[in-house]
């Protein structure tokens, strides 16, 4: 044992020794070729290019001649496409034919019952507000393309995520595709999936689920290996199949990281509703993208208020339904007992209902067993026999259906003059040097583009891959410095090279700006919750917000170019970093800092030498995670006027050239995969 | 326990022969190569092998408790799920029935598991989404055993073991002597022939455990099971046991009665446990007594004792009388005597 240690400890010395050799020839060798072929170094070459673009344009070109033609689509994709528009007709018909007071009504029990009355308060007001604004029609459309969304994700999902779970194999082979469903901008493939699935609104929920697909699967796998081992050895020795194991102990006792995945799963696929509008979804995701056209800038706010508060609702709920017991231990009883008996004989009424009809199915009921399985859901069960009765009194008697126009609200005069008051006051404060203007000046030629300039012009493509490189090996080793330089080298292939460091350059400034207000403001919210009482909403609603919402004000400030994108991206990554800041130094355990405070160390002595330090890991995290969240907002950087990867996708998109679009997609990927891998290793080493 | 009648000689319920398990690239050569004298370290070392169960051979007859007393790393959990193959043995032969579970095919082993071995557990492996009534049915229920016939089964059992009214609860609300509980009618439920012990008792604190033991000893009287106990408290092992193997690095280094164990402890290994059993519980009037001098008369006493009463039990009446206590057999033929001194001497030697 130890010989071998020793073994592997001198023979990685000597890896290193021979890794580092190779650096500097490599550097070397560049400068070598920078003197005899400057050509060669001075831009990508375009000869090395992969030549993606005209076969995948081809490709597009046959699609749309043979769309109505070719059997694929008689009888694959049209009967699909067909099968997705009916389930989400039906849906969003049921939506909007029941009353909407028995909506709210229903969503009010709902909550109640996972989580308790603030829960009902916050779905009840929470869709109130979707009525009173107008937008109450809108709001069912999205609930509708939602629920049909993260139905067919959960479909697909959990029957692959359980096959992942039993097969290593299987999820080694999905990884990546999930690990590229998740970074490629949802842009990309945008297109394609029209060409496929051409009927007005499924191309939408086509790329939902292919953007909300990968954590249903992922949570499943990972349920399943969680099972407690225990568990699963008594099940086996008492002689379970595979197949009673599978749904009698894992399945069951997965569950609740199942339900983490469902809420997961509806986070993704709300994230989507706006970009999901630009090929056809209605509902709230088109009020925002139309009224920014028109740049009301007050009706996106409305519209956008009403996709947050919809994202709220729907994840409160099902990180309640994640973390309900099942079980019913300790569940909450405090109905009197008069009540109670009135409230058992609907149960006791279906009990004896099932009685009766089980018999004509050819099987058989005892009164007893059914009543006991139905009295442990007394208040569902009477939830819904309330609703429906509701439903009946009101299809016979009153024939209400969408929200009441009388009652109205409208925030969107109030936003209009705000922004405007901005833009009139903010933009050059006084005449001044100062003002958002100036800013954005400022940030734009003395940041940007200089480290632009640096990553494009003046140092050699081949030197950015060798410093990425060696920046992954002191992170990992040589396996991920091969993968470093493979990954950039590839965005050179595609054609990329030039807007890919553009966007690079892009993201380090934002990655810059982000960590340095995330770190002190987690740092201030951990130690004063009343800070954080004040931020977490602001957080959370930063994080639910689509960012068209705000990106319209933020180009009146600071004009259309880099700056509105890095802007976005910052806000957009904020809310993560800050939280995990937050929890990192939260999580440290009490008694370290009891004793650091009993060794005499004042609050910053504390905060310096022991809970940042300890808080590291998660702040690693943190940082991890904004970074991903500025990569993903690449695109939204491109449709405002900042260069780079995003704005090739957006023009590819636009001028129906899908090839061009694909390939910045797979530079985005590339660039993300890359940039995720080298920090996931840094946050795993220290 | 029921110490097993030696004068039945019934085909072991259970046999083991030469079992191994070896974790390691190529366990099976390894085994060849092996040589006596070398150590578990030392194996390791130059084969980068764990030898886990080192060719342990053992019986257990109906109705007998085995107990396999180790500690911790000694390999006596891998050998109690070699039984019925949670793990896979590399070698060797066991026993069941007549047939060898080590060439059971998939049926077979279903067939093993649902009818003729259960175990309970040390982390008692119940499932936490089930309710004690269905904890308790699950080995019915994988049978296809029919929900009112299983859980009439179950109800019964969880009487047995003390827990009715608790049939509607889930394991969480039950304290972890009351889960043990569960674990052991969940075992029981399927009436097994055979029960595999895996340090059942270890998780819960000391009282309660007593309280198990003298629960377990209770039901035994009752059901006569065969049982295979895994533990590393002596003290447990003792009380439990009709017979003990202490294990140490996969081997078994002695096996025996209690009482052999604790009379003639055959390496410093047994004899370090050894040394402060509680000698009164374990030994009998058989390891006090002394021979009737020949030609002296029978000592004439109002006590009189039998063999295989254990030292606890005369205690008080030797220490009451000045003169020495006739040893009779069944037959009442006068085998030795036992007095004051011999008892001391038994007790502390």
């Amino acid at each position: 044992m130890l010989g071998s240690k020793t073994l592997s400890a001198q023979s990685s010395a000597w890896m290193r020794v021979a890794l580092w050799a190779g650096v500097v020839a490599l550097g070397v060798g560049i400068v070598f070729i920078a003197q005899t072929q400057p050509a060669l170094l001075e831009k990508f070459p375009e000869t090395w290019n992969l030549g993606l673009r005209q076969p995948i344009n081809d490709f597009q070109s046959w699609v749309i001649g043979h769309r109505s033609s070719h059997p694929v689509f008689a009888f694959f994709f049209d009967p699909l496409s067909d099968l997705i528009d009916f389930g989400l007709r039906r849906v969003e018909d049921f939506l909007l034919i029941t009353p909407w007071y028995l909506v709210v009504l229903a969503f009010g029990l709902v909550g109640y019952w996972l989580a308790g009355w603030r829960l009902t308060l916050l779905a009840v007001g929470g869709l109130l507000f979707c009525g009173l604004v107008g937008l109450w029609e809108e709001s069912m459309q999205t609930l509708a393309l939602m629920s049909v969304s993260v139905f067919i994700s959960l479909l697909i999902g959990i029957p692959l995520g359980i096959i992942a779970s039993r097969s290593a194999a299987f999820e080694a082979a999905l990884r990546p595709l999930l690990d590229g469903m998740q970074t490629m901008p949802a842009f990309v493939y945008l297109i394609p999936v029209l060409l496929f699935f051409g009927v007005a609104r499924v191309p939408s929920v086509v790329a939902t689920v292919i953007y909300a697909l990968p954590p249903a699967i992922r949570l499943t796998t990972l349920g399943i290996r969680q099972v407690i081992l225990s568990a699963i050895e008594a099940a086996r020795s008492f002689g379970s199949t595979p197949r009673q194991m599978l749904l009698k102990v894992e399945l069951p006792l997965a569950l609740p990281s199942i339900m983490t995945g469902v809420n997961q799963t509806i986070m993704m696929a709300l994230g989507i509703v706006v970009i999901a509008a630009l090929i056809g979804a209605g509902g709230l995701g088109r009020e925002v993208t139309i009224s920014l056209q028109r740049l009301k800038v007050g009706d996106a706010f409305e519209a956008g208020m009403a996709i947050v508060l919809l994202a709220i609702i729907l994840d409160r709920l099902s990180d309640a339904l994640s973390k309900y017991d099942f079980t019913g231990v300790g569940r909450r009883q405090r109905v009197l007992a008069g009540v109670l008996a009135a409230l058992q004989l609907p149960a006791k009424g279906l009990a004896w209902l099932v009685c009766r009809i089980a018999p004509l199915a050819g099987r058989r009921a005892n009164y007893e067993t059914v009543y006991e399985s139905l009295a442990q859901n007394l208040f569902l069960i009477n939830s819904v026999l309330i609703v429906a009765a509701l439903w009946l009194a009101d299809a016979l008697a009153f024939h209400s259906g969408g929200f009441p126009s009388a009652l109205n609200i409208r925030l969107d005069i109030p936003a209009d003059a705000v922004v405007r008051w901005m833009r009139d006051n903010l933009y050059e404060i006084g005449g001044s040097p100062f003002g958002t203007g100036p800013l954005s000046d400022f940030i734009t030629l003395q940041m940007m583009n200089p480290l632009r300039d640096l990553l494009v012009k003046t140092l050699p493509w081949a030197t950015v891959i060798l410093w990425v490189a060696a920046l992954a090996f002191t992170a990992s080793g040589w396996r991920l410095a091969l993968a470093a330089a493979v990954g950039f080298f590839t965005i050179g292939l595609l054609g990329m090279w030039e807007a890919g460091m553009d966007t690079l350059s892009q993201c380090i400034i934002a990655i810059f700006f982000t960590i340095i207000i995330a770190v002190p403001v987690g740092v201030l919210t951990s130690r004063n919750d009343a800070a954080q009482m004040v931020l977490r909403p602001l957080l959370d609603t930063l994080q639910t917000i689509p960012p068209f919402v705000y990106l319209v004000p933020v180009i009146m400030l600071f004009n259309i170019g880099r700056v509105p994108g890095l802007i976005a991206a910052v806000l957009y990554a904020l809310p993560p970093g800050i939280k995990l800041v937050d929890l990192g130094i939260r999580q440290v355990p009490v008694e370290t800092v009891e004793a650091a405070t009993a060794f005499g160390s004042t609050g910053w002595q504390t905060l310096f030498n022991v809970q940042l330090p300890l808080a590291l890991p998660s702040i690693l995290v943190g940082i991890n995670q904004m970074i991903m969240m500025v990569l993903s907002m690449v695109i939204i950087a491109g449709m405002v006027g900042g260069a780079g990867l995003g704005l090739e996708a957006v023009t590819g998109l636009a001028r129906s050239d899908t090839g061009r679009g694909i390939e910045a997609g797979l530079a985005i990927v590339a660039l993300a995969i890359v940039i995720d891998r080298i920090t996931q290793a840094w946050t795993t080493e220290k | 326990m029921t110490p097993a009648p030696a004068s039945i000689p019934s085909a072991p319920e259970i046999s083991c022969r030469d079992v191994w398990k070896v974790f390691g690239k190529n366990p099976l050569s390894i085994i060849q190569s092996i040589r006596p004298e070398q150590t578990r370290a030392q194996i390791l070392e130059t084969t980068g092998h764990v030898v886990g169960v080192r060719g342990v051979s053992f019986d257990v007859y109906k109705g007998q408790t085995f107990v396999v007393m180790g500690l911790s790393g000694s390999g006596k959990s891998t050998l109690v799920r070699s039984v019925s193959r949670l793990a896979d043995a590399t070698s060797g032969q066991i026993i069941i029935g007549g047939q060898d579970v080590m060439k059971m095919d998939d049926r077979q082993l279903l067939e093993l598991r649902r009818h003729k071995v259960s175990m309970v557990f040390q982390n008692f492996g119940l499932f936490p989404h089930r309710r004690v009534i269905d904890n308790v049915a699950y080995g019915l229920e994988v049978q296809g055993v029919e929900k009112k016939a299983r859980y009439e089964r179950a109800e019964k059992m969880i009487e047995l073991v003390g827990l009715s009214g608790w049939a509607r609860h889930y394991p969480k609300q039950l304290s972890g002597g009351m889960q043990q509980r569960v674990g052991l009618a969940r075992a029981l439920a399927v009436d097994p022939q055979i029960l595999l012990f895996d340090e059942p008792f270890s998780a819960l604190d000391p009282l309660i455990r007593r309280e198990m033991q003298d629960e377990l000893i209770r039901l035994q009287t009752v059901m006569h099971k065969t049982i295979v106990f895994i533990t590393h408290d002596f003290v447990e092992a003792l009380r439990l046991g009709d017979r003990i193997a202490i294990m140490k690095d996969g081997e078994f280094v002695q096996v025996g009665t209690p009482e052999e164990l604790v009379l003639n402890p055959q390496t410093d290994y047994v004899s370090a446990f050894t040394k402060d059993a509680p000698r009164a519980k374990v030994l009998t009037v058989r390891a006090a007594m002394k021979p009737i001098p020949s030609g002296a008369p029978i000592p004439s006493n109002h006590h009189i004792v039998h063999p295989d009463m254990k030292l606890e039990e005369v205690m008080p009446f030797v220490a009451a009388t000045d003169t020495p206590i006739p040893v009779l057999d069944d037959a009442s033929a006068a085998l030795g005597f036992i007095d004051r001194t011999s008892v001391m001497q038994a007790l502390v030697a």
